[in-house]
């Protein structure tokens, strides 16, 4: 007996793609799942062109406005895309770039997404500076400021900076989009209350320590 | 038309009247007092959700995110789609639910350095002061069509002239390649067809004719007596011509494009005859590469186009000439290179071009529209642009036209004449605006000429052998520029 069914599945999405499964034989199941598979894939590979286009399709932008997603961990890059779509991430560039970009993603295509940038490798070197301003960004990262209740950034975002779960990422990141986001959080232009906290009594000078040394840091694995 | 029609139907305009400057600097100052966060999106940010500040520095000059934008076909959505699919899950429709509506009002008011003679009383002065509301308003459906397909099409009502006409349009398909090396080490290549009215209307560098610097000029104020068909003046092929064509984009590093065109006037006498002007005979090749290179936030192009067309003069000086026989010829072969940095306050733009034009003019010699069967016509332009934060900045910008002198091509005539057969001209655009939101701009700019039609300084007869001088058309333009 023949069973025969349709699935549509529209994808309102930044790639508008809908795909279609017809299915009319015993083994319809592993049809029907590797044919969404396929469809995601078309789909992910079209969402990885656009994001490619700021963020490099290698996950190492060339413009500081754009961080770097290679090797982020997953449950950022997830967390902040549903922020982004929830609008609760706010900063300007958030609101320029990226609300409209997350508006139509759908859980699936966020994890897609979330992974496809986890898994690529980082760049092999850091960017190189002042020695004496990275010097002093490392001892901050390394130490905090304890007369400020400043912990090290290290306990949090990992001893080679390569972020542990939902906390990011820092190492190898542009130094001016760190800064900037940095600010925000300072701010509370963009609200993040637990790095609002860290950040909060740290002056500019401090700030740009920090990221310099960030972004000199060679890429490691977690 | 998005840029100024260079017009030589001027308006008539007197001494600069510093009460009415003055008025019109109250009117832009009280606007530059209201400026609530940017709420308004045209097309291309309805479509995206995104700002204009992501695809443009200062509106209309494109960022590298808006070149992608435009060379993937302007299909970047993210709105809820109207889809349809067949039985073998091919996509059969991708339609925006809101269809990319926008609007671009100018509202301009132009002064020249002294008033211009009466259209019809001979002796008598035309009004000193032209008020354009609007000098445009044009309407844009401008985004997706279909899955790599989609569109900018513009319609424009030119206040000067009174009426609609078809504007600047470039439908294009993009279809997107990836080849070789894995993670995302692979090749990106993009291939498209563009459909098009205006050769360089489909150009992504601002430094070609369509969306060349200035952006928005004075419809109605005297300008030089001729221009390059590359350069889009009058007597160029915008609006008046359909071009399909072939690109390709590679890597985000090297363009080629090679695009055809041929004639399709507007109006008038269809099939095409002996009363339309400038009829290309058959079909006229435009070709374009480039070379961009991208570091932090900088990008830097170097390019070079060209245009042959083969042209009929047809209608030319109240004569009309059959579109057969002897034809004029251009070659038109240029460079050009833009430099742009974009950072978090500072913005700066650096644009330059240079078009060669070589004119065989067998059928204008023959009819005595020219008095050599053969010219040339060299232009230069530069520009440099600065804006701090996307609110305030200006620009400075120099111009120079060169060309073999022609009597009966380039003839003594009041304003717009040339009493020494030279087209020669050359000056300065000094441009200052202020963008209260992303989507509005008020610009006063102020065009000097050093020389104009073949003469500099003050003889008595002046370049058009009536006593105008080139200072005489320095130009005052004042300029609203809503986008919404």
């Amino acid at each position: 007996m023949v069973s025969r069914y349709i699935v549509s599945l529209t994808i309102g999405s930044a790639i508008s793609l809908s795909a279609s499964i017809g299915c009319g034989v015993a083994d319809s199941a592993e049809v029907t799942a590797a044919t969404i598979a396929d469809a995601q894939k078309t789909a992910l590979y079209r969402m990885i062109k656009t994001c490619g286009i700021c963020h490099g399709v290698n996950g190492r932008s060339i413009s500081p406005t754009f961080p770097n997603l290679a090797a982020q961990t997953a449950p950022y890059i997830e967390s902040q895309l549903r922020a982004f779509k929830d609008q609760s991430r706010a900063d300007p560039d958030a609101q320029a770039y990226m609300w409209g970009m997350a508006s139509q993603l759908n859980d699936a295509m966020i994890s897609d997404l979330a992974n496809y940038f986890a898994a690529l490798p980082p760049p092999s070197a850091g960017r190189p500076g002042n020695p004496a301003v990275i010097s002093q960004g490392k001892r901050l990262f390394e130490e905090g400021m304890p007369v400020r209740n400043v912990p090290p950034c290290a306990d949090c975002h990992g001893s080679h900076a390569e972020g542990t779960a939902v906390l990011p990422r820092l190492a190898g990141q542009h130094a001016p989009y760190l800064f900037k986001q940095m600010l925000a959080i300072q701010s509370t232009l963009r609200v993040a209350p637990a790095m609002h906290g860290v950040v909060k009594d740290l002056d500019k000078e401090q700030m740009q320590a920090v990221v310099a040394y960030l972004e000199s840091l060679s890429n490691e694995r977690m | 038309m998005f840029l100024a029609r260079w017009n030589m139907d001027h308006t008539l305009l007197g001494p600069i009247d510093v009460s009415k400057v003055c008025a019109w600097t109250i009117v832009m100052a009280i606007l530059c007092a209201l400026a609530p966060a940017s709420h308004a999106v045209p097309s291309f940010a309805r479509q995206t959700g995104m700002a204009c500040s992501t695809c443009h520095t200062v509106f209309p000059e494109l960022t590298p995110f808006g070149r992608e934008f435009k060379l993937n076909g302007y299909v970047l959505d993210n709105i809820k789609q109207i889809t349809g699919i067949d039985i073998d899950s091919r996509s059969t429709l991708s339609l925006n639910q809101i269809p990319p509506i926008s609007l671009m009002l100018q509202v301009s008011y132009t002064h020249t350095g002294s008033a211009l003679p009466d259209s019809a009383i001979s002796g008598a002065l035309a009004k000193d002061g032209d008020l354009l509301f609007p000098q445009q308003l044009s309407f844009f459906y401008a985004g997706k069509i279909a899955d790599e397909l989609g569109a900018f099409i513009q319609v424009t009502y030119d206040g000067a002239g009174d009426h609609f006409g078809f504007d600047n349009t470039d439908v294009r398909y993009a279809h997107h390649l990836s080849f070789g090396g894995a993670n995302g080490n692979s090749h990106e290549l993009i291939l498209g067809v563009t459909l098009n009215n205006n050769p360089t209307v489909q150009d992504v560098w601002n430094t070609t004719a369509a969306w060349g610097y200035p952006y928005a000029s004075s419809s109605v104020a005297p300008t030089p007596i001729t221009s390059a068909k590359m350069d889009n003046g009058a007597g160029g092929f915008g609006q008046s011509v359909g071009g399909i064509g072939v690109y390709t984009w590679f890597d985000d590093h090297i363009y080629a494009e090679i695009t055809d065109y041929i004639s399709a006037i507007p109006g008038g006498a269809h099939p095409l005859d002996s009363t339309q002007s400038n009829v290309i005979q058959g079909n006229a090749p435009y070709w374009r590469v480039a070379y961009e290179q991208r570091w932090d936030r900088n990008s830097l192009e170097i390019g070079a186009y060209g245009l042959n067309a083969t042209v009929h003069p047809g209608s030319t000086n109240g004569i009309n000439t059959a579109l057969s026989g002897p034809t004029n010829k251009y070659k038109d072969v240029a460079g050009d290179v833009e430099y742009q940095y974009i950072g978090e306050d500072h913005l700066f733009t650096f644009l330059g071009t240079y078009i060669h034009e070589s004119q065989t003019l067998d059928a204008s010699f023959l009819n005595q529209f020219s008095s050599n069967t053969s010219n040339n016509l060299n232009t230069t332009k530069l520009a440099a642009e600065y804006y701090y934060k996307r609110k305030i900045g200006g620009s400075v910008g120099y111009f120079n036209i060169t060309g073999s002198s022609d009597a009966l091509l380039y003839p003594a005539a009041p304003v717009t004449g040339s009493a020494n057969a030279s087209p020669n001209s050359n000056g300065y655009v000094l441009e200052v605006d202020y963008l209260p939101w992303l989507n509005t701009k008020l610009q006063a700019q102020y065009v000097g000429y050093q020389k104009f039609n073949g003469q500099s300084g003050n003889n008595p007869s002046g370049y058009d052998g009536s006593g105008r001088t080139a200072s005489n058309n320095n130009t005052l333009y004042l300029l609203v520029w809503l986008n919404f």
